[in-house]
């Protein structure tokens, strides 16, 4: 019995220590040779519980146009591309998996003119806890600038992404903040 | 009280009443169950400071600070995760059998699970729902339950599923998502429940707290597989309600006190809640209009399963006990399941049947605590009674000069049974 016990207690120490290890492999990976791609967003001020504050992007690139047979709910890979502009957009939709950098993520809904939505699994920015909700009102005085423009920059790898930092106006909204909060 | 004793002891002894052996055992017994509560004491204290300790960590890490890299939050984030570790290993290895100990080290690490997964979602700022979060965080954790033995980490397991259930079907943004693992945990946790309490007969506090968030986790939780068929999964939450009664009877549950058998409590009070929501002819008019394919089936295969358990419990127990030992809040399935059919085709006969049986219970629940001479059985069958009024209240086709005079001759009942009741016990003493 006891042994069991030890046996049972070994596996789920490195289980409790693996879960947290791959996400951090996985990501730490991406971060370091995923392809970098901006995305623009608007930035909203939640919370959570455990993970304390955050900003929550609503990313204009979560969809793309397709007239193959998609389902709500539906696993599919996103390949992206760079507009003139320099942000991301959708090339293609694929079940298949495909050469080069690539999202893996689900349907959301799809509309009527065959304009397919996807949930975006990088959409919280976490911020220290004093910083979420002046990053947000600072992204709302910018916008009055027709002319300011606000996007993440992530790392797309095989399937999975990370965001490493959300940026106003060419410069780093945690960079911003905390000058923000320097000058008071 | 054994303050007063022992210190009249030696008068006792001085008088002749008990001789020196019987005040020495009466001594000794005082000491080992002082020994017993302040260990009870430093179990408590031991999970309350393991947990304030572990939430503290979490809501320090969920500052995100800003000035610490990504690779020292993480660093930081598992530190307390392997300081658990290895104090669980140290229990286990040495081997330490202190069930302070074991409980406080258990609630440290199911809060420095919690702790690892946040911060690695913070450093790379990680979508996923607060399901996901809950679900990993309990997956991780159950194991804790059998290497350790810790009861506070059962419960902590149970809340912990049971959010993780409540966020997936009820809380998120379309709110139609069942939740698999939260059944696939609960199966995960009976067997510690059944091998560490039941097969043991170890009623003691864990048991009964544990049982309570058993019971109510249930209650929570069986609608979320219920999407779609509407009204009739009534059927399936009376057979659940019917099936605790039966539990709460039964030998392997029973405790002692009432308030401990939450069982027989939390299906009682169910069972009369469910028929007093279906005493008004209203429940019986709306239109429940299941719709769906596949999911409906869930559904369905659902309240048939609970119904055919209720039926095969009730029956051995009917074999064993007869119709004297059984409890009658145990068929009320049978009845609803019954008095449904008749319903949706006559709402109104079917409203008028379900009080019938409120009021049958009511009476019955009356009987039974005069019998047991239990003034809190008794006063609960006044009580389902005054329910029964109240929600009749609400139906205007009743006078109010006969609703009026109901509320008198209910309160006279109060009254009166309580009087009767007191004075019986009084004469007997």
């Amino acid at each position: 019995m006891r042994g069991l016990i030890v046996g049972l207690f070994i596996v789920m120490c490195i289980a409790q220590l693996a879960v947290p290890g791959k996400m951090i492999w996985d990501r730490e990976n991406i971060v370091s040779s995923g392809t970098p791609y901006k995305f623009r967003t608007q930035p909203i001020d939640p919370s959570d519980p455990f993970r304390g504050k955050y900003i929550t992007l609503n990313f204009l690139a979560d969809y793309g146009y397709d007239t193959g047979e998609w389902s709500s709910g539906e696993s599919v890979n996103v390949v992206f591309e760079t507009d003139s502009a320099g942000y991301a957009k959708v090339n293609r939709l694929t079940r298949d998996e495909p050469d080069g950098p690539y999202l893996r993520t689900t349907i959301y809904y799809i509309d009527s003119d065959s304009i397919v939505h996807f949930t975006i699994p990088f959409d919280r920015f976490y911020m220290e806890e004093s910083k979420a909700l002046p990053a947000e009102q600072y992204y709302n005085q910018s916008t009055r600038d027709s002319a300011s423009v606000c996007y993440g920059l992530v790392r797309i790898g095989r399937g999975q992404a990370v965001i490493t930092d959300v940026f106003i106006n060419e410069r780093s909204i945690v960079d911003l903040v905390r000058g923000a909060n320097d000058g008071n | 009280m054994s303050k007063h004793l022992l210190r009249a002891l030696p008068e006792l002894v001085a008088a002749g009443i008990i001789d020196n052996e019987t005040a020495e055992r009466i001594r000794l017994h005082y000491e080992q169950k002082d020994g017993a509560s302040s260990n009870r004491l430093f179990i408590v204290f031991g999970i309350l400071g393991a947990l304030l300790v572990g939430l503290g960590i979490v809501l320090i890490l969920a500052h995100n600070w800003d000035d610490l890299s990504r690779i020292t939050k993480v660093v930081i984030g598992l530190i307390p995760l392997l300081v658990g570790q290895v104090l669980t290993g140290w229990l286990i290895l040495k081997p330490i059998e202190d069930r302070a100990w074991r409980e406080g080290v258990g609630a440290f690490l199911f809060c420095a699970i919690g702790v690892s997964i946040a911060i690695v979602s913070q450093a790379y700022n990680m979508g996923g729902s607060l399901a996901d979060f809950l679900l990993t965080w309990t997956v991780l954790s159950v194991p804790i339950i059998y290497v350790l033995g810790s009861g506070i980490v059962v419960m902590l397991c149970l809340g912990g599923a049971t959010w993780y259930a409540c966020e997936l079907s009820y809380f998120s943004y379309l709110g139609t998502d069942a939740a698999p693992m939260y059944w696939v945990l609960l199966a995960t946790i009976v067997p510690y429940y059944y091998r560490a309490f039941l097969l043991p007969q170890r009623k003691n506090n864990f048991y009964v707290l544990i049982s309570w968030m058993f019971v109510i986790s249930l209650s929570i939780c069986l609608a979320t597989v219920a999407e779609n068929t509407g009204r009739l999964f009534m059927i399936a939450y009376m057979s659940m309600y019917s099936l605790f009664v039966m539990a709460g009877e039964s030998d392997m549950f029973k405790t002692g006190r009432v308030l401990s058998n939450s069982f027989l409590v939390v299906g009682s009070l169910g069972v009369i809640s469910i028929l007093l929501i279906a005493s008004f002819t209203d429940f019986w008019e709306w239109e429940s209009t299941p719709d769906g394919t596949a999911y409906k089936l869930i559904g369905m295969a659902v309240i048939a399963g609970v119904a055919l358990l209720a039926v095969v419990v009730l029956f051995r127990q009917f074999q064993s006990k007869g119709w004297g030992g059984m409890n009658t809040k145990a068929f009320s399935f049978l009845f609803f399941i019954a008095i449904y059919f008749i319903a949706v085709q006559t709402p109104l006969a079917g409203a008028w049947l379900i009080n019938f049986c409120v009021l049958a219970l009511a009476i019955y629940t009356i009987r039974s605590g005069a019998r047991q001479n239990h003034l809190g059985i008794l006063n609960y069958g006044l009580l389902i009674i005054t329910a029964l009024i109240v929600c009749r209240f609400f139906d205007t086709d009743l006078s109010f000069v006969l609703r009026g005079l109901l509320f008198i001759v209910v309160g006279i009942g109060f009254f009166a049974a309580n009087y009767y009741m007191i004075k019986q016990r009084r004469a007997r003493s």
